[in-house]
């Protein structure tokens, strides 16, 4: 881990692209690589969907070591690498939030909603900017309550039920409210992808 | 936009790219958590649209903050991979034929009590073999002092075919025995064993099966720690080799679900 010169946006990007491509061929360096460049992000995702530092950290821990073993999952040509990390860290720290181990969702829901000006640490690599301009776009298109518990879902990790418990709503009201949004977001994401 | 009132009217279709947009946001629990995951291993569309989702979603966490983990994080995840070593290694080349030995000897030893205890029939399977094939030797009767870790079966039928695959695996051994039993080589395709932990979690690779063979697989500890009572396994169709990278697993050929002997 040692320190060397911050580099853009883009070569941390580039970077971490070329590193991917050697864990993918068995270079087992590259993992370093990988962990110094994305820890930051990733850990900042686990702790937020699991709340315990402890737990955080141990989802973190599978989080590299899965890659290690599975670094062939990757498609580059589907997803960024640091979108695609992202993704697969949030989803296990889900996974471990779903085993009921961990009491989970240390933000209460009215806290949930936006988090735009929160700003991230400064080496802390993000997602392109384009796509990230249009997910925001297409969640701003649509209503503001139920913008507000798809963003629930994805930002404590919190299931039907406990958004149903929350809004204080029955389960399958709550149901209808996210799948209807969902599909609109469907919709505007994929009308964008076809432009 | 505040016509999503509470009763609704015209109710969303729930198609499979609604599922898996749940399924990425997180909402999914219990059963239909399994489903879906299940459903990935085999339908490449449905995988396709969960990764759709997934990506599309990922820009959402540049929201939420960055945080350093402690400097143990990277020291216990090396660590891992280090002890990983060997059994990866013991995968790849084809697993050396000591190994089966001396593992089978303690399948055949704990068989034994367990024939006593319950004549369980999907353990005596392990040793029928289809005709042709050389058998192993009937299981001698060992007096077993020590009491066997108790060891985990699974029967995976194929179809109506009467080909099976015989999984047992001995907790503590991080082996796994498999018996493709009647499967045979096309010479086109190989068939991938899959771990879906019981607990929800990710979808493990054992590893591409070897027909009509007694086979000790190296299991990974991510995978051994997610096996038992309910983990359950299902079997894909692949070119020779295996999956490829960044290829969606192929048609799932057969299921089975691991039970305490």
């Amino acid at each position: 881990m040692a320190a060397r010169p911050r580099p853009t946006a883009d070569e941390a990007r580039e970077a971490l692209r070329e590193a991917m491509a050697r864990l993918a061929a068995g270079d087992q360096s590259a993992l370093e690589d990988i962990y110094r460049a994305t820890r930051v992000k990733l850990f900042g995702i686990t702790l937020r969907i699991l709340g315990d530092q402890k737990e955080a950290e141990d989802a973190l821990q599978d989080v590299y070591v899965n890659l290690w073993q599975r670094a062939d999952r990757y498609d580059p040509t589907r997803a960024s690498p640091i979108a695609w990390l992202a993704a697969f860290a949030r989803n296990r720290a889900i996974d471990r939030l779903r085993t009921g181990k961990v009491r989970g969702g240390a933000v209460p829901v009215e806290e949930a909603a936006p988090l735009a000006d929160e700003s991230p640490l400064a080496d802390m690599l993000l997602v392109d900017a384009e796509q990230a301009a249009q997910i925001h776009k297409c969640l701003g298109a649509l209503d503001a309550r139920t913008q507000g518990h798809i963003r629930a879902a994805f930002f404590e990790g919190h299931t039907y039920a406990e958004l149903a418990d929350a809004a204080d709503v029955p389960l399958g009201t709550m149901k209808s409210w996210i799948r209807r949004g969902l599909q609109r977001l469907r919709a505007c994401l994929e009308a964008s992808e076809a432009a | 936009m505040s016509t999503t009132g509470a009763t609704p009217k015209n109710e969303i279709t729930r198609d499979d790219p609604m599922i898996a947009a749940e399924w990425a946001l997180g909402l999914l629990e219990g059963e239909e958590l399994l489903a879906a995951r299940g459903k990935a291993a085999t339908d490449p569309d449905f995988a396709w649209r969960k990764q759709w989702w997934d990506n599309w979603f990922a820009p959402l966490t540049d929201a939420m903050p960055g945080a350093e983990p402690g400097a143990q994080v990277w020291d216990g995840i090396a660590a891992r991979i280090a002890a990983q070593q060997p059994a990866i290694g013991a995968a790849d080349d084809a697993s050396p034929p000591t190994n089966v030995i001396a593992l089978e000897a303690r399948v055949r030893r704990w068989q034994w009590v367990a024939g006593l205890a319950s004549a369980a029939a999907a353990a005596l399977a392990l040793f029928a073999f289809a005709p042709g094939r050389s058998p192993v030797e009937a299981p001698a009767p060992i007096a077993a002092a020590a009491p066997m870790p108790k060891p985990l079966v699974a029967t995976v039928p194929i179809g109506e075919t009467g080909l099976r695959l015989d999984v047992t695996y001995i907790p503590e051994s991080e082996q796994m025995l498999v018996a493709a039993i009647g499967l045979t080589a096309d010479g086109v395709h190989d068939h991938e064993l899959w771990l879906v932990p019981a607990d929800g979690g990710a979808l493990q690779s054992l590893g591409v099966v070897v027909p009509g063979e007694v086979r000790s697989m190296a299991l990974p500890a991510a995978a051994t720690a997610k096996l038992g009572d309910g983990a359950s396994l299902v079997l894909t169709r692949e070119p020779i080799g295996g999956k490829p990278a960044g290829a969606n697993a192929g048609p799932v050929v057969a299921k089975g679900a691991f039970t305490r002997v």
